[in-house]
């Protein structure tokens, strides 16, 4: 990747020392902080805790709710298009859509994956015309309902904010209390000088504006509704140490 | 100038917005609203304080070492392959924004929400060269296809206006034939704008934080439109006030927090959308080119004076939401794009205290500003702070200077006091009634054009303390 | 315990009553009460409307004149606040902030040191009526007092306390600003009136004769049927039935 233009960096930055009242500075000690709020809150907590906390936060942000097992995921999923009156989805293409056994869905003629299509235009076509998008959350931030999810490649941008609902498969195992352990991976990377995807998503519910009167409107310019589907990838793991004990 | 809205002076606006009940009725409504929702979000925060000497700690120790961040950030939007452009003035963003929009051809531009757009006219720049810029913020939209009215609200720009003067202006300008529910008006604007995004040639927003150690912008939106505008356009810019830059990722975390809370009472937005532009080569949608805009336009001058904490600010509007002021005249008032506390204190600071100099004066300083400001910026401080320099620069009447001087004698004289208070009785005993004054003269005139005014009784209370030290009982 | 009592200009010139009543109530809980005879302003009305040399003037007139007090006590959160202020005000003036500080550290608003300094809960008054609290702002944001009048108000026998809407509201006086700002002024304190009426009590109370005389004034100049006292009267106040305890 060649490096982009930076313009009159020089000037602007020397002027503002100079304001400061003092010279450039190069190096800066790290802030030292006192007390760190963000850190104690939901530290306790276990995973069936914070998918209590994300249940009920839910109801908060106008998101519906499925639980699922890996078993019944598929059926779970297609119970929802048809709660939705959806037939077409645009999907990631993501290794987890097999590993969480959804090969039958992806392969419907009706879902359309993500780079699937010859060139940009087209994919983005393909979502904008879709009932649903859905993806897999990377983080889910069990406080304020949140999936987190790392856009890139076969993760497209416009799978979670083109189509008309919106549909994102969380395993448990991506449950965190809030956005202060998501920050935290995410700067670990920057911190090793790993360029970050271009676009992460914090997602919270379906879209919506309080611009008139301050009366809530869900479903603007990105999706109308919005579902969560919470997948129990835990047990089969446990199940797995049982039988290798 | 750009900031600057509305002409005549501010105690014509602010009459004109006591006047305007329907506007005062929504504002109060919106304020109850909001106070309710961010005391609770607050209370679930745990310990409210602590998050805010955080979130102080945060703004003062990146603001005290702006340079350096600012560096390291724009070095690393480099890295990633994203351009960079330092702005001094407004002149100089809008012609590089020009330029690039020439340079792609462009027709087209979507725009998000930006308060450094406006404050710079990045639009009305745009257009002159014959791009055709459309606002996708639901609140913009309104107020841009209404003759461009102005915002009265830094996060609901159209809080001014009610949904039938909206449905009106849509029926009037683009058609529109079904009801004032915003429902379905705002369906109405997805689906005209669906088409818009798809044939944008660029994407504009502004910048909630800059993520200085990873070359990132944040914007955190409720609607999407901020995402489709950094989505579908092959070319993203974002426009950021230079003080907008945040250390590492962790603390936006707080800081993001703390925005969404104080603005909305929300936990987080719909969308809080990291961007590390331009898209990676593997990556099929995405900005294909991306610039970062960083604009000075006044703020160094805040830098290193008494005022710099203004440069904290994280445009909640929490401190606008609060305002008694506000509440009663509304945002058009100001006269200026920044209302309310903090729009007085930042308003004279970027353009000066010609067209600004009532609004320091336009507080009761019941500090209910600074209380509810979750970066903690001391703002009815600051108010008192522009009266000084208004004073010191003999900016105010001589009538009042020569009151106030008057003041300092009497003050530090007790003799002075003394006299003063013996002879208020006898100056206003004419208008006295009943221990009571209901029309005063001079200043007090307009004291009891209000109120009735306590006439000063025969005996103050130093004189009952005098006779009864005397009298040694009661 | 000796307190100096600093009773701010405008007690002593229009209410002189409201004065007597401190003094009494001073002395009925123990306190030996001087009136330092040299008092004037704190310098507030100059300081906020940014002539902070004139402010200097007063508060160097007042660090003398309270300088051997043990203890200060003020029927006004907003004066004491504005000793509070002192020390930053003469901030470049070494000498003098020292002594500013020493200043603030022993100012206490009139029922801050009822409660804070003297523990006293209960003062003994009864007061038959229905009234509701106006808490001041300078008292509640810059003395950060939220608890002495609402302790002391809620043993005052026979009174029924009913809270105020909005009682975070500011009314609307803010010194200069009730005059140079009169239209929006107006606007406030009419507010204010409006909430106290909702409560349908007939004696509002406030803590700082400022806000009470421009309230007080607004329902007197608007004829309506409702007493204004300040704390300090309502917590003296005896009435025939009522003990002393
Ligand atoms: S001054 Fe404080 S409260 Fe007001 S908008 Fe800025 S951050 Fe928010």
């Amino acid at each position: 990747m060649s490096s982009g233009n930076v313009q009159n960096q020089t000037t602007f930055l020397n002027h503002v020392a100079d304001r400061l009242g003092r010279e450039r500075r190069t190096t800066v000690n790290p802030p030292s902080y006192f007390s760190f709020p963000h850190q104690k809150m939901g530290k306790e907590a276990d995973i069936s805790e914070l998918a209590k906390v994300l249940k009920k936060q839910c109801l908060a942000i106008h998101t519906d709710v499925r639980e699922a097992t890996i078993n019944n995921l598929r059926e779970v999923i297609d119970q929802v298009f048809v709660e939705y009156e959806a037939i077409t989805a645009a999907v990631w293409d993501d290794p987890r859509f097999h590993q969480f056994g959804l090969d039958s869905i992806v392969e419907r003629p009706q879902v359309s994956v993500w780079g699937e299509e010859p060139g940009r235009e087209a994919n983005i076509q393909a979502a904008e015309q879709a009932d649903v998008g859905i993806t897999f959350s990377d983080y889910t931030l069990a406080e304020s309902g949140t999936v987190v999810i790392m856009n890139g490649a076969g993760k497209g941008l416009s799978v979670s904010l083109l189509p008309t609902n919106y549909i994102a498969i969380i395993p448990l195992s991506t449950l965190v209390p809030r956005m202060t352990q998501a920050t935290a991976a995410i700067h670990e990377q920057a911190e090793k000088g790993r360029r970050l995807p271009a676009c992460i998503n914090f997602i919270s519910g379906p879209s919506n504006s309080a611009d008139i009167e301050l009366d809530l409107v869900v479903g603007v310019h990105g999706p109308v509704r919005a579902c969560y589907i919470l997948v129990d990838d835990l047990k089969k793991e446990k199940k797995n140490e049982h039988e290798t004990n | 100038m750009a900031m600057k809205i509305g002409g005549r002076s501010f105690d014509k606006r602010a009459e004109q917005g006591v006047r305007d009940s329907y506007m005062r009725e929504t504002v109060r409504t919106a304020q109850e609203r909001l106070y309710t929702n961010k005391s609770q979000a607050e209370e679930e925060l745990g310990d409210w304080e602590e998050w805010r000497s955080l979130s102080e700690k945060i703004r003062s120790h990146t603001v005290d070492n702006l340079d350096y961040y600012l560096e390291r950030l724009s070095e690393n939007v480099s890295k990633n392959g994203g351009h960079v452009y330092f702005a001094q003035t407004a002149a100089e963003a809008n012609r590089y924004i020009q330029s690039i929009a020439e340079r792609k051809e462009a027709k087209k531009v979507m725009k998000a929400k930006s308060m450094v757009t406006e404050e710079i006219s990045m639009n009305e720049a745009l257009e002159a060269t014959g791009v055709e810029v459309i606002e996708s913020d639901l609140g913009e939209y309104i107020l841009q296809i209404d003759d461009h009215d102005p915002p009265s609200h830094i996060v609901a720009p159209a809080l001014h206006k009610n949904k039938e003067q909206i449905k009106d202006t849509f029926s009037r300008r683009k058609g529109y034939q079904k009801t004032s529910k915003p429902e379905e008006l705002t369906q109405f604007v997805r689906k005209k704008l669906r088409r818009e995004f798809l044939e944008a040639d660029i994407g504009i927003t502004g910048c909630n934080f800059a993520v200085a150690e990873s070359g990132s912008v944040a914007l955190v939106t409720n609607e999407g439109n901020a995402r489709l505008v950094t989505t579908i356009p092959k070319t993203h810019i974002a426009v950021m006030g230079m003080e907008r830059v945040v250390p590492t990722w962790e603390e936006l975390d707080i800081l993001v927090s703390m925005l969404c809370r104080s603005a909305v009472g929300q936990k987080l937005t719909s969308y809080v959308t990291g961007l590390t532009g331009p898209k990676a080569q593997e990556d099929v949608d995405g900005p294909e080119e991306f610039h970062l805009v960083i604009v000075d336009n006044g703020r160094s001058n805040i830098l290193g004076t008494p005022f710099q904490s203004a440069l904290h600010c994280i445009r909640c509007a929490a401190c606008i939401n609060v305002c008694p002021v506000y509440r009663h005249i509304g945002g058009h008032a100001y006269g200026s794009i920044y209302p309310g506390p903090i729009g007085a204190v930042l308003s004279p600071l970027l353009e000066g205290y010609e067209d600004h100099q009532d609004l320091p004066y336009a507080s009761s300083l019941c500090a209910a500003c600074t209380d509810a400001c979750p970066v903690k910026i001391p703002l009815h401080e600051l108010l008192v702070e522009h009266r000084k320099v208004i004073a010191q620069e003999k900016k105010t009447t001589l009538g009042e200077t020569f009151a106030m001087k008057g003041f300092g004698l009497v003050a530090s004289s007790p003799r002075l006091f003394e006299m003063a208070a013996k002879t208020a009785p006898a100056l206003l005993a004419p208008f006295t009634n009943k221990e009571t004054i209901e029309k005063g003269p001079g200043p007090l005139k307009e004291w009891t054009a209000i109120r009735d005014f306590p006439g000063p009784k025969k005996e103050r209370f130093r004189d009952w303390v005098k006779e009864r030290n005397k009298g040694g009982a009661e | 315990m000796k307190v100096s009592l600093f009773i701010t200009c405008l007690t002593d010139i229009f209410y002189p009553d409201v004065g007597k009543n401190v003094v009494e109530l001073l002395e009925r809980h123990g306190c030996e009460v001087d009136f330092p005879e040299k008092q004037t302003c704190c310098g507030q009305p100059a300081f906020n409307s940014g002539y902070h040399k004139d402010a200097k003037k007063a508060a160097k007139h007042m660090i003398e004149t309270f300088e051997h007090a043990e203890k200060v006590v003020t029927p006004s959160g907003s004066c004491a606040a504005m000793f509070k202020e002192y020390p930053s005000l003469l901030k470049d003036e070494i000498r003098w902030r020292e002594r500013a500080e020493q200043l603030a550290g022993k100012t206490y608003e009139l029922t801050q040191f009822l409660y804070r300094v003297l523990h006293v809960t209960n003062t003994g008054a009864t007061l038959q009526g229905v009234a509701t609290y106006h808490t001041s702002c300078h008292m509640v944001r810059l003395l950060g007092e939220t608890e002495a009048p609402y302790v002391l108000l809620s043993n005052v026998q026979g009174l029924e306390l009913k809270e105020l809407p909005n009682k975070q509201n500011c009314c609307g006086f803010g010194g200069t600003f009730a005059v140079k700002m009169s239209t929006i002024s107006e606007q406030m304190v009419d507010e204010k009136v409006e909430h106290i009426e909702e409560t349908e009590a007939d004696v509002l109370i406030g803590a700082d004769n400022g806000c009470l005389m421009n309230i007080g004034g607004r329902i007197q100049k608007e004829k309506k049927p409702i007493k204004v006292m300040h704390i300090a009267e309502v917590l003296n106040h005896r009435e025939m039935g009522g003990g002393d305890v």
